[in-house]
């Protein structure tokens, strides 16, 4: 009804809100290719944009093969960051007793500054895949477990009388209505993990690596190459934006009840 | 269920020949442990509610009328006195399934449908029934509260009196021998309030369950109840148990019998008083 009559006027819409901020983008990048040509800016110092999108296409292979290495990281550390975050809050909600000595060494952990580690990490693992994923894990599964455990404590107390009135254990009600009442909950904490995982990748790639984006990035300036640092940067941007959509769009389809803003708006 | 509505039967007249006790509290006590000081929320609770009975209990905010109806669940247990359902411990009756609860807050899955909901409580309670029975019956009972053509949609699209029937229907696809019901039409408007009362009736009428119903609605408990049990503060106890002298079935017109007024008046004179004796 209303909701198929929709789309079209919602993608014109959609791109008259956006036509505005690319206006403004493509202002600026004139106004900084203009400022370098005018007040002749040395190229290792801030290079121009015409530079930076000729290096990009010159270096596509370079750039491709480290953004492959860097993604391959990212994705093994968020996924173990997800997977630890949530074990941790379901062992916290279940256990109580255990749960109750867990939860402030991990807060207090939380508050140790994780890129601290990253030596410490390489030291151990050397300089391949494991220092960096470790590294995301431990900077990215806190708003995982926090996100989870909120989700599964904040359950309305009436819906747990009512499984117990049916002789429901909390095994059962962990189950049956916790664990699906916390995804909201949890997506939101899974998109923030996601992007401390690409933080995380990059650090433990400045760390100590010898492949990838946030190496590229280091060994690039070390040789006052800074367009290729610019775009690199722009690369580890793109690959968090993908990082971050599917994750949003994981969430739209484990969580279809969730009312949409466009539902509520019709409303 | 039928296409034809089955005859309404009126209820058993229970000063004419007294039903056998369903639900029974003897010498009941409940204290609150509040940080090493306690308090007694419920004293001295003597309760007969026979088979087939529809009982009213009403009281004030936070006089544990709903403490009491967690006792009968088998949610928490009495520190003093004995509470028996169906002649046996509400724990042991819950896990046969002979109790339905429903309370104020719907409390519906939001990731379930409807019909999805209404069967989820049958579903976690017994695992060895089928799929499809569990699904039929939850349709059965939908479409006794008045939900069919419902049964696809999510509670966010269910207004709050549809999402109360469909508490009750889950309460029903359990088949229990008893219903306790927690304040289910407290947070309604009057007119849907009207309508559940009158949905409650036509239920009970048809199906001969015992009814324990929590409400602080004076006329609600009126409409409803053969029965009223009146509970007072500081610490609760019941005051005093009024048996309706209206007939049933009931209807629109019982609103307007002079024994509905009476009624009425007496309870809100009790509760006054007990309010008054309390602060």
């Amino acid at each position: 009804m209303i909701t198929q009559a929709l789309p079209t006027p919602r993608i014109s819409r959609a791109l008259i809100d956006i036509t505005p901020a690319i206006l403004l983008g493509l202002v600026c990048l004139v106004l900084w290719e203009a400022a370098i040509w005018l007040f002749k800016v040395e190229p290792y110092v801030l290079p121009a944009p015409s530079a930076i999108a000729l290096v990009m296409i010159e270096q596509f292979p370079v750039l491709a093969v480290a953004a492959l290495v860097t993604a391959e990281e990212i994705l093994i550390g968020f996924i173990l960051s997800a997977v630890t975050g949530i074990a941790v809050a379901v062992i916290i909600a279940r256990f109580e007793t255990f749960g109750r000595a867990l939860y402030p060494l991990i807060v207090l952990f939380q508050n140790v500054p994780k890129v601290a580690l990253a030596p410490i990490f390489i030291l151990w693992f050397g300089y391949d895949l494991a220092p960096k994923v470790l590294l995301i894990v431990v900077i990215a599964f806190f708003p995982v477990a926090i996100g989870m455990l909120s989700g599964l404590q904040s359950v309305d107390p009436s819906l747990v009388s009512l499984m117990r009135s049916v002789g429901a254990g909390p095994g059962t009600i962990l189950k049956r209505v916790r664990l699906p009442h916390a995804l909201p909950q949890l997506m939101a904490g899974l998109k923030v993990a996601v992007t401390l995982s690409v933080i995380g990748a990059l650090v433990g790639e400045f760390a100590g690596a010898s492949a990838g984006l946030g190496y590229l990035i280091q060994f690039a300036s070390t040789q006052l190459e800074t367009a290729l640092v610019f775009a690199a940067i722009l690369f580890v941007s793109v690959l968090g934006l993908v990082f971050y959509y599917v994750v949003e769009m994981a969430e739209q389809y484990l969580i279809p009840w969730a009312p949409k803003f466009a539902d509520a708006n019709n409303r | 269920m039928a296409s034809a509505r089955p005859v309404l039967r009126p209820a058993p007249a229970p000063a004419e020949q007294p039903a056998p006790v369903h639900l029974s509290a003897e010498g009941v006590a409940v204290d609150f442990d509040l940080g090493g000081r306690t308090q007694r929320v419920l004293t001295d609770i003597h309760l007969k509610i026979g088979k087939g009975q529809l009982v009213a209990l009403v009281g004030p905010s936070g006089c544990g009328k709903s403490t009491l109806l967690r006792l009968f669940a088998g949610l928490m247990k009495p520190s003093a006195g004995k509470i028996e359902v169906a002649g046996m411990s509400p724990v042991e009756a819950a896990r046969q399934k002979r109790i339905g609860v429903a309370f104020q807050d719907a409390t519906l899955l939001p990731w379930k449908t409807a019909l999805d909901n209404a069967a989820f409580l049958l579903e976690t309670a017994d695992p060895s029934l089928s799929r499809a029975e569990v699904r039929a019956r939850a349709e059965t009972n939908l479409h006794l509260v008045g939900l069919a053509g419902a049964e696809g949609k999510r509670p966010s699209q269910l207004s709050g009196g549809m999402r109360q029937r469909v508490a009750i229907a889950r309460a029903l696809t359990l088949d229990p021998e008893v219903l306790l019901l927690d304040e289910p039409f407290g947070a309604l408007d009057a007119i849907t309030r009207e309508e559940m009362g009158t949905l409650l009736l036509d239920i009970w009428q048809r199906t001969q369950k015992t009814v324990l119903l929590v409400t602080h609605a004076f006329d609600e408990a009126v409409f409803l109840a053969s029965d009223i049990h009146v509970m007072g503060t500081g610490p609760a106890r019941i005051i005093e148990t009024i048996a309706s002298d209206l007939p049933y079935p009931r209807d629109a017109q019982t609103y307007r019998d002079p024994r509905f007024a009476a009624l009425e008046a007496r309870l809100r004179e009790l509760l006054v008083k007990s309010h008054k004796g309390a602060t």
